[in-house]
């Protein structure tokens, strides 16, 4: 039984249609990699099943009523608030627990993401990476049951990607079901389970990594494919 | 002749501070409804606050002054306000629209994504509001503030022109009696109240300087 179930979703601004009918499943555990270029809808189905956008048809499916979480390409700190307020807002704000364990769980979450040390810190004394790992905290917070990731590290200087993508796979080894828009293509190869590849607003094709990136089935994969490794 | 010249500007003095205060009471909360009618989706509310800031802000406050004491009078045959009354309306309305628009700049220049965040985390609508936007948009608006607060330390002075006895009002008082002293005396009064003023909004821009966006 999937976890996710993603139905026929179709989602137009004005006379642009951005998702023309996208569907998959997913299973507790899976890391879904999306790749495509830039306009393929990416972005626009993460803000489907995110509650950002509302599509205009279709249906998602989580079940057991979970949630989405969501991290953001540009991070989006609270300025005002320190990495570990920052954490602990959301749940401060919905869950009726003492604020002494509210705030052990924040800071087991911040140590999760390796940033113990940086708790007291205001977002504009981290670097990119610090910022990014404490939002990937700030979603972990609510226990989301499946965790998107907005092109996580497209507004990262190159030296720091690495930290976040090894945040996301320390993830997968704790059995989080991901779903991760991304230009990575090494990182899709080597974390993902499934990867999508979108194209016009829907899905081109999906598969394996293996099947995408070594035996894609659809030309157009193989073009965008071999376009990408040509730039890493 | 230096101690009773003091006692009749501070006598001015109180009242202009009187008129600050109470102008500030009423327009700093008036402004955040102008605000909110000016960013309403609503669009006849949005055109007619708009349309409204435009006539206030569109004409001279001295103007606006004098149509209230003496408009309802002779418009509607309504009695007169109390003057001191008709100043505080006055003066609230015409703050509360540059306040208004200082409070929309701000609240706009708030990046959408710090609004997204707050969705995706569960925030309610207010909770967004007042946990995460406030507090940044309030330190986005210090410096435009501050100069409006200043700037109606000195329109206080307007106050005189429906007859009510401020500060400026009393120093001018001494001409008759050949004295040219007591303006400059009253100048220092205007200059002290802003210089504190200066000493409290800069303090704030410190205080909120612990974050930054």
């Amino acid at each position: 039984m999937a976890l996710l179930e993603v139905n026929n979703l179709t989602k137009s601004f004005g006379p642009i249609q951005v998702l023309r009918g996208v569907s998959f499943s997913l299973s507790q555990g899976q890391v879904l990699a999306i790749i495509g270029s830039s306009g393929s809808g990416k972005t626009t189905l993460l803000r489907c099943l995110t509650g950002l956008e509302s599509p205009d048809s279709g249906s998602v499916c989580l079940s057991g009523g979970g949630s989405f979480g969501l991290v953001f390409q540009n991070f989006n700190l609270f300025p005002q608030y320190t990495a570990l307020e920052n954490v602990m807002l959301a749940p401060s704000l919905q869950k009726k627990q003492p604020k002494e364990q509210l705030r052990q769980e924040a800071m087991d979450l911040l140590s999760q993401v390796g940033l113990a040390d940086r708790a007291g810190n205001y977002p504009w004394q981290l670097s990119g990476g610090q910022q990014q790992r404490t939002a990937i905290a700030r979603a972990l917070a609510l226990k989301p049951e499946v965790l998107c990731f907005d092109e996580p590290t497209s507004a990262l200087d190159p030296e720091l990607t690495g930290e976040v993508l090894r945040t996301i796979k320390g993830l997968k080894e704790k059995n989080h079901t991901m779903i991760v828009v991304t230009h990575e293509m090494e990182f899709a190869k080597s974390v993902a389970d499934v990867v999508i590849y979108m194209a016009d607003g829907v899905i081109e094709e999906m598969g394996t990594p293996e099947q995408i990136f070594t035996d894609p089935q659809s030309p157009r994969t193989a073009r965008f494919v071999q376009a990408a490794w040509d730039t890493f | 002749m230096f101690i009773p010249v003091t006692l009749e500007l501070l006598k001015g003095f109180g009242q202009s501070v009187n008129i600050f205060l109470l102008t500030l009471l009423f327009a700093l909360p008036l402004g955040g409804v102008v605000a909110m009618g000016s960013m309403s989706r609503f669009t006849p509310l949005r055109a007619f606050t708009r349309g409204f800031v435009w006539v206030i802000r569109g004409t001279p406050l001295m103007l606006q002054l004098i149509l209230i004491f003496y408009g309802p009078g002779l418009m509607f045959d309504l009695p007169a306000l109390p003057r001191f009354t008709a100043v505080i309306i006055a003066f609230a309305i015409n703050y509360a629209c540059y306040f208004s628009e200082i409070y929309r700049g701000g609240i706009e220049s708030i990046p959408k994504g710090q609004y997204e965040a707050c969705q995706v985390l569960g925030l309610t609508k207010v909770q967004t509001f007042f946990r995460v936007i406030l507090l940044q948009v309030i330190k986005r608006i210090v410096p435009s503030m501050g100069n409006e607060i200043i700037t109606l330390v000195k329109d206080t002075a307007l106050a005189r022109v429906i007859a009510v006895y401020e500060v400026t009002w009393a120093g001018e008082s001494f001409i008759k009696k050949g004295l040219i002293w007591p303006l400059f005396y009253t100048g220092a009064f205007y200059l002290l109240f802003c210089g504190g003023l200066t000493l409290l909004f800069g303090w704030l821009e410190k205080k909120l300087d612990y974050f930054r966006g």
